[in-house]
């Protein structure tokens, strides 16, 4: 086996309780690299394209790769992933923190669940000692009360991941937390956890790890951390983390305001960064193997409330829980984040669902005889509280909304799903996309449904004209290529996108560590493999022809922005239509948005070129064949 | 009189250094604000999210003095 590998995958059967040691399948990882790569290749193979993602037959694996736990810069991410209970797709989420490396050092690469287990449990890894005991102390407790209560009982040095309440009662967008605020918040791996009844995994180990090459590999760390040390962005980010972009986006037009109905929030100043830095701020947090510590932990002090700490919010979920919901006070935002973190739902999601509900009581579709006597309005926080009371708990329509924003929407009718913020049943980002056709785009055809983390165009929407759609296709697919790679090596994507580390650095790295020779050109085709292989996998789960499913909520071309520096602009229908054309073209894809038999079997995908056919959704055969290159290296006009 | 803009990431390759990998030597005018700078050197302001300097976030309308280093911060590329 390469060097960089534990070398032990862990199979548990919940339903038996029956676990296994397997040699972790090297070849598997070779092809598909690690994190979200293998996960996504597990998921294609081994699902039953009619299962239920909550049911027994879906898997729950958490995965690493060889560079996880190895001194790399930002190593210390650690991937989920299963089928999304959110959006019928492949689903995948990452965290930072310690748990990542925490696998590595026990001895295993890969945990893979399946079946459903009689009563809770929880798994405990303390190096070759692997147990699923019995959770009912802890089923029922919320995820950060979980953890604390935990690390109490087993010791500070566990690391621990667990579900809240969301997780157990299968709202479909929860998370899991670990290190008391990291979350895996996408596409709802905490609903799956909790229909496996898995509370938590806790796992300790110290054991080390074999590299290829340590000598070259502690010189390029070393030369690594002296040189991004000396970053001028550094320091900023150390002291700000993401928090501090909340003016920038809203001086820029594309703040998510009162459920993205405008781009313009005129109380920014009340929950921008500084304001959190100066009334929030306790301590600087870092993850595994990391000199930026850009995570911040926080208090929230409001009158009449228990004072509550948390990691947060960061930026997405200051834009989330702030502007979008109409929030005046950062304690306010802040309060709104540790009850989603608690209670267990993504704090992303969660806080366009509230933003739902609430523009949806705006327009008397909802009224609080529905919401057992509360209302639901703009800047109230006790409304707030009450109806996440509601949805973590199914009562009466929290029910609908524990579904997501699409699924709520159909059960509210009345044109509704125009203002369900969401693509393939996942709620977006923190960026609106009127003006900046590229991040649109980018939600639109995100493998997982709307997520910046994909693709994020706003600078290159900027540089190129932020009226215009032309040739926005190609950076996106070349973004989707490029991104996604680094959830695939389990490293943060800020070394990468901030300071400067370059690709061919990371797969310098893998090198060291693997002896495996490749090249950053692999990579991104390994990269292209996957996004191919998970849009087949979507379309073999949901049948129809790809580009159904493609379409953002009429809102985004229907309403021009009402107010703020976009005031008037937006996207048409045309240019909707427009960017799939082209973004359908520059993957080698039909124009029903099908992969074609060419593309597929250029990249080594002929099984999945025969299931499509199978099933009447394989693309049209493309006069003049497939570009020979697909996300290809892009730059802005401006450069 | 001259002042010191320093920039990261993408941000980097429209600044042009020419001191160091990150820095570029500017000549201005006294009393000019860093937005009025940055037009002057062709940069759009829009794509800066905050100025560093000496430890505190400015605004671009920040005056900088003689010799002051600056660091331009660009947009976090998805928070």
């Amino acid at each position: 086996m390469a060097r960089g590998f534990a070398g032990t995958t862990l199979r548990i059967d919940l339903s038996k309780g029956v676990i296994k040691r397997l040699p972790t399948d090297e070849a598997l990882f070779r092809r598909w690299h690690g994190g979200r790569g293998v996960v996504a290749k597990i998921c294609y193979d081994q699902v039953p394209r009619d299962a239920d993602p909550l049911g027994p037959d879906n898997v729950f694996i958490i995965n690493t790769s060889p560079m996880s736990g190895c001194l790399i810069p930002g190593g210390s991410k650690v991937e989920f992933g299963s089928v999304s209970p959110l959006t019928n797709g492949q689903g995948d989420s990452n965290m930072g923190g310690h748990l990542g490396p925490a696998l590595k050092f026990a001895g295993y690469d890969m945990l893979i669940f399946n079946g459903i287990s009689p009563q809770p449990v929880y798994l405990t890894i303390d190096n070759d000692t692997v147990e699923l005991r019995d959770a009912a102390p802890y089923w029922g407790m919320k995820s950060l009360d979980c953890e604390k209560q935990m690390k109490h009982d087993l010791g500070e040095d566990f690391e621990i991941a667990t579900i809240g309440p969301a997780g157990e009662n299968g709202i479909l967008f929860s998370c899991i937390t670990h290190d008391f605020g990291r979350q895996a918040g996408r596409t709802g791996q905490g609903a799956v956890m909790g229909s496996k009844r898995l509370k938590a995994i806790a796992i300790r180990g110290n054991r080390s790890i074999q590299v290829h090459d340590m000598p070259g590999l502690k010189k390029q760390v070393t030369g690594i951390i002296k040189r991004t040390q000396k970053h001028p962005n550094m320091e900023p980010w150390q002291k700000y983390g993401t928090a501090f972009f909340i003016r920038w986006s809203n001086d820029n037009g594309v703040m998510p305001t009162r459920n993205f109905q405008t781009t313009y929030y005129e109380d920014t100043d009340k929950i921008d960064g500084d304001q959190l830095v100066e009334k929030c701020l306790i301590t600087h947090k870092a993850c595994f193997g990391c000199w930026m510590n850009c995570g911040k932990y926080t208090k929230a002090v409001i009158p009449g409330k228990p004072e509550v700490h948390l990691e947060g919010p960061e930026y997405e979920t200051g834009a989330l829980c702030g502007s979008n919901l109409g929030m005046k006070d950062i304690n306010h935002v802040a309060y709104i984040n540790w009850l989603l973190d608690n209670l267990g739902m993504d704090s992303m999601s969660g806080g366009g669902v509230i933003a739902f509900g609430m523009e949806s009581f705006e327009r008397g579709l909802i009224t609080e005889k529905d919401l057992e006597g509360h209302a639901l309005r703009w800047g109230s926080l006790d409304d707030v509280e009450h109806f996440l009371d509601m949805v973590a708990h199914r009562r009466g329509i929290g029910d609908w909304f524990a579904q997501g924003t699409k699924r709520a929407a159909e059960k509210i009718g009345h044109g509704s799903e125009k203002f369900a913020m969401q693509v393939k049943g996942q709620e977006m980002s923190g960026y609106d996309g009127r003006w900046a056709p590229g991040m649109l785009l980018s939600y639109m055809t995100s493998d997982i449904g709307a997520h910046h983390n994909r693709s994020w165009t706003i600078t290159v929407d900027m540089a190129e004209g932020r009226e215009s759609v032309e040739g926005r296709a190609k950076i996106v697919v070349y973004l989707q290529h490029i991104r996604p790679l680094m959830d695939t090596w389990c490293i943060c994507r800020l070394f990468w996108g901030e300071l400067d580390i370059t690709p061919e650095e990371i797969v310098e790295s893998l090198n060291l560590i693997t002896g495996w020779g490749v090249s950053p050109e692999e990579c991104l085709r390994t990269s292209e493999m996957v996004w191919n292989l998970n849009r087949c996998h979507y379309l073999e789960r949901n049948r129809a022809n790809g580009r159904t499913f493609d379409y953002p909520p009429a809102r985004s071309w229907e309403d021009k922005i009402p107010s703020g520096p976009g005031k008037g602009k937006g996207v048409s229908r045309e240019q909707v239509e427009q960017m799939l054309d082209e973004y359908y073209a520059a993957r080698g894809w039909d124009r029903d948005g099908n992969p074609t038999r060419e593309v597929l079997e250029d990249l080594g995908l002929k099984e999945c070129a025969d299931n499509l056919e199978r099933i009447g959704l394989l693309g049209k055969a493309i006069p003049g064949g497939i570009p020979a290159v697909r996300g290809e290296k892009y730059k802005p006009k401006a450069f | 009189m001259v002042v010191f803009f320093r920039a990261g990431s993408e941000l980097r390759h429209r600044l042009k250094p020419d001191v160091d990998d990150y820095t570029r030597r500017v000549e201005t005018t006294p009393g000019k604000s860093v937005r009025e700078i940055l037009k002057d050197l062709g940069l759009d302001p829009a794509l800066i999210a905050f100025l560093y300097v000496e430890g505190k976030v400015r605004t671009l309308d920040y005056v900088p003095a003689e010799g002051q280093s600056i660091t331009l911060q660009p947009p976090v590329s998805g928070g």
